[in-house]
């Protein structure tokens, strides 16, 4: 199948360095500590931030540092076909790795004997899911006022038709190519997830890294302008 | 969850006794209502209710299947709730698992008839594509993104919009085949028709706090309630379903009663939610 | 229940109204304030020959000072912070807040705070019902829960900030304690002002309101506040358990006062939702706006009342903006 025509098109006529259309939101479910809505394309994740509050398991304290706890579900509705199971092992890995990844940004020292919920709900599902999760998880740890070292973004790249190709949707990531998820912090210029399916050889590999990267330092351009807009915004209402 | 003390329970039923909720609403007030129809694009037919602080969406799925052999001449219809850990730190886990249950019972029981299919709030006739071999699956999915009470109010609401909201592609069947084999099916990318819902019902819930019934709790004030009643009526005025949750006992005529004030509340209700699925209608075809 | 980013649906009208209301509030808030705001990983400028000290929402990384979280920089003499804006309850000594007991512990009780942990209250920081200066026995202890229950709203002060962040609260005077006749509503700590004076009796509408520093509201019915001095020995602890049971056989709050009550409830919603800054005079304000374009209470939380609050706020800091 054809998902780069000669003229470089893709099936949804993007070209090959073309990102899907970012929509991002903060603040959208009121009785969280913080939220965002983060879309690439048709792929929707809502993520929601609880505390940092009282540890409710004390047995599960971590002395000194802040609890992260993180839990991925999907709704029912957002794959093609009905998923039933929600318990499954790609919601148990992905619930890892997101977790994994935020805690490594959030100063947890500064935050001992309290837990951080980050919870994430994806409404649709079109291919690279767990970027979007990353960035809003990003953006809802900001909006709860959660000190960080840096704000994680992630984007996904792969490679068809011998093109590599940015922010894959689900009909290109399950053509059978490869597909590289990084999610880096931009501002201390470090690698923190990097994920990678099929096989790749070396110099395309960097070729398709390098390409999410970049896609990845547009997020965080996005990401950027979105918080500062919420901060300007708070701010001016709240007045003297 | 919701934690009340001694003296704000008080100060909450007195105020449903003076019909001035803490709030404002009176009691059979319903807070305000915003429908969104469209809004999962990758579904026949989706919308987004929001009563108060209460946020849930329903999607409508809908796959070729095989009708039962207990009913050859209707489709088939199946309702699944979902509570989101972003509503409530506790759903998280299997911690909203009990609460989806319920919900989703309590769903069909009203909007699907029944055993034998009789009754049903949905048409489900109107789903049928050859009898014995070919009709259409549905799949109602729930999400609850934000809950602060009446739950499945709000549910049968996005479910109604969803439906109205939902276009099934016409199918073509192929000409007889044997008794064994699947005919052949051709779906339309072009032609959809809409979904009728003219007699798909809306559910009103009454709760009973102290000893007065109101019309859409909060949480705070379902957590004072003694028992709470949900009864899903049509434009007909037709009772197609009833649920009674919470311990305490009720007496025959206060049952009655309670029926006839949701009759009447749903009637404004239901007029309410139509103009609003209609113009949110409106407003997803301009966009 | 805390409202956040504006959900509700405007008509085209409306929508105009509102934006251009916003837009005022823009252009008269301080320009200092929205050049100073940051976001995670923005450098803050500072002047490295002068010292300074890194507050709150500060970390130094490689010789330059970053915000480790979204606000507005502070500067206070030598010391450089961020001011967060939605954020948990940022605690200081002395301060007055409201919250909810969730445990009946060993000589103390857990209060829920909106902290990122839970406030302690302990048994010898609270007055005993019969007055009485003494040492807490035993007996006190088993009869802890005749003061506070689960679930109970209590107003205390902020004592001390424990070295492990903990909080300890203390209710030693009349006017703590608690609270009963009325609802509690929540809102972000940021709109809260540190201010003299956070109990406020309106007189004219027959209401306490008092205004925790950390977002929780308690808007009720007046209560007077006893005087231990005046209650004997011997004879309190049978009368604080008869007074306190025959409450619940009291009539309701007198309907005027409940609609009052729910009129500040509804405006306090109104102000949360909009963002702005929660003062017993803005609170009042809109209070009388509603009574004085006759809006029904229940719909004060609709889209129109929310935009012409959006208006008379704009208007109001212009006002102030003059003098």
């Amino acid at each position: 199948m054809e998902y780069v025509n000669p003229e470089g098109l893709r099936l949804d006529g993007r070209r090959f360095n073309e990102m899907r259309q970012i929509v991002a939101e903060v603040g959208v479910v009121s009785r969280a500590d913080g939220s965002a809505v983060f879309e690439m394309g048709n792929t929707k994740v809502i993520a929601a931030v609880y505390g940092p509050r009282e540890i409710q398991n004390k047995s599960q304290q971590k002395n000194g540092h802040a609890l992260v706890m993180c839990e991925y579900s999907m709704a029912h509705f957002s794959t093609g076909d009905r998923r039933r199971q929600k318990n499954d092992r790609r919601s148990t890995e992905l619930s890892l790795v997101i977790r994994q990844t935020m805690e490594a940004c959030i100063l947890t020292e500064v935050l001992p004997h309290s837990q951080i919920d980050i919870f994430l709900q994806v409404l649709q599902a079109d291919g690279g899911t767990r970027s979007a999760c990353i960035n809003a998880a990003t953006l809802a740890l900001a909006d709860a006022g959660i000190p960080m070292r840096d704000l994680a973004v992630s984007c996904s790249a792969g490679y068809l038709n011998s093109t590599p190709l940015l922010d894959l949707n689900y009909v290109e990531d399950s053509a059978g190519g490869a597909d590289v998820t990084v999610g880096i912090l931009p501002k201390l210029d470090k690698v923190t997830l990097l994920q990678m399916d099929a096989k790749l050889p070396m110099e395309t590999f960097e070729t398709v890294f390098a390409l999410a990267s970049e896609g990845c330092k547009a997020i965080a351009e996005r990401v950027r302008e979105v918080l500062q807009e919420n901060t300007k915004q708070l701010e001016y209402r709240r007045a003297a | 969850m919701v934690a009340c003390s001694v003296g704000e329970q008080h100060f909450l039923k007195g105020g449903i006794a003076q019909e001035l909720r803490t709030d404002g609403r009176k009691r059979l007030t319903y807070r305000h209502t915003y429908v969104e129809t469209g809004v999962i694009p990758q579904a026949n037919g989706s919308a987004r209710v929001r009563i108060g602080g209460t946020d849930v969406i329903a999607s409508v799925k809908a796959e070729i299947g095989r009708p039962s052999s207990l009913q050859p001449d209707k489709g088939k219809v199946a309702v699944f709730i979902d509570c989101s850990p972003t509503a409530e730190p506790t759903f998280g886990g299997r911690g909203g698992e009990e609460l989806s249950s319920e919900l989703a019972l309590a769903l069909q029981r009203c909007l699907l008839g029944g055993k034998s299919g009789a009754g049903a709030g949905i048409n489900l006739s109107s789903l049928l594509i050859k009898e014995g071999r070919v009709c259409w699956d549905l799949y109602i999915d729930g999400l609850v993104i934000s809950s602060d009470g009446n739950l499945l109010d709000a549910l049968s609401a996005a479910i109604k919009a969803a439906l109205t909201n939902t276009a099934l592609p016409k199918v073509q069947v192929s000409a007889e085949v044997a008794d064994d084999e699947q005919p052949e099916i051709d779906i339309s990318d072009e032609e959809y028709q809409q979904f009728d819902t003219s007699s798909v019902p809306i559910i009103v819930t009454l709760t009973k706090v102290g000893e007065h019934y109101i019309v859409d709790a909060t949480e705070e004030e379902e957590s004072q309630m003694s028992l709470a009643v949900s009864i899903s009526v049509n434009r007909a005025g037709h009772i197609c379903g009833l649920t009674k949750r919470g311990g305490s006992g009720l007496d025959q005529s206060v049952i009655l009663d309670m029926i006839s004030v949701a009759k009447h509340v749903s009637e404004t209700l239901m007029n309410k939610l139509d103009s609003k699925i209609s113009a949110a209608e409106a407003c997803e075809d301009e966009s | 229940m805390m409202m956040r980013k504006i959900q509700l649906p405007f008509t085209q009208t409306q929508k105009v109204r509102y934006e251009r209301a916003i837009e005022r509030l823009q252009s008269l808030s301080s320009t200092v304030n929205s050049d100073a705001s940051v976001i995670v990983t923005d450098t803050i400028p500072v002047n490295h020959e002068d010292a300074f000290l890194k507050g709150h929402g500060t970390s130094e990384v490689d010789g330059e000072l970053l915000a480790t979280v979204c606000g507005v920089v502070e500067r206070v003499d030598k010391l450089v912070y961020v001011r967060t804006l939605r954020a948990r309850y940022k605690p200081e000594v002395g301060d007055i807040v409201v919250g909810r007991v969730i445990e009946v512990a060993q000589k103390r009780w857990r209060v829920e705070l909106n902290f990122t942990q839970d406030g302690v209250l302990m048994l010898s920081s609270m007055n005993m019902p019969d007055g009485s200066q003494r040492r807490r026995t035993s007996v006190d202890e088993l009869n802890m829960r005749n003061i506070f229950v689960e679930h109970d709203v209590v107003c205390a002060e902020v004592r001390s900030i424990q070295h492990d962040g903990s909080l300890q609260l203390h209710a030693r005077s009349q006017k703590y304690g608690k609270l009963e006749k009325g609802q509690l509503l929540k809102v972000d700590p940021y709109l809260v002002k540190r201010s003299k004076h956070h109990f406020h009796y309106i007189e004219s509408l027959g209401i306490d309101l008092i205004i925790g520093c950390n977002g929780f509201i308690w808007v009720g019915e007046h209560v007077e506040v006893r005087d231990p001095v005046m209650m004997i020995d011997g004879q309190k602890d049978d009368e604080m358990i008869s007074s306190s049971s025959s409450t619940k056989e009291q009539s309701h709050t007198p309907l005027e006062t409940r609609q009052n009550i729910c009129r500040i409830g509804n405006a306090i919603r109104v102000l949360s939702n909009l963002g702005f800054t929660v003062t017993v005079q803005v609170i009042t304000e809109t209070v009388n706006l509603s009574n004085s374009k006759n809006v029904d209470i229940h719909e004060m939380l609709c889209s129109e009342f929310h935009v012409l609050v959006a208006e008379n706020e704009a208007e109001r800091r212009r006002e102030k903006r003059k003098k």
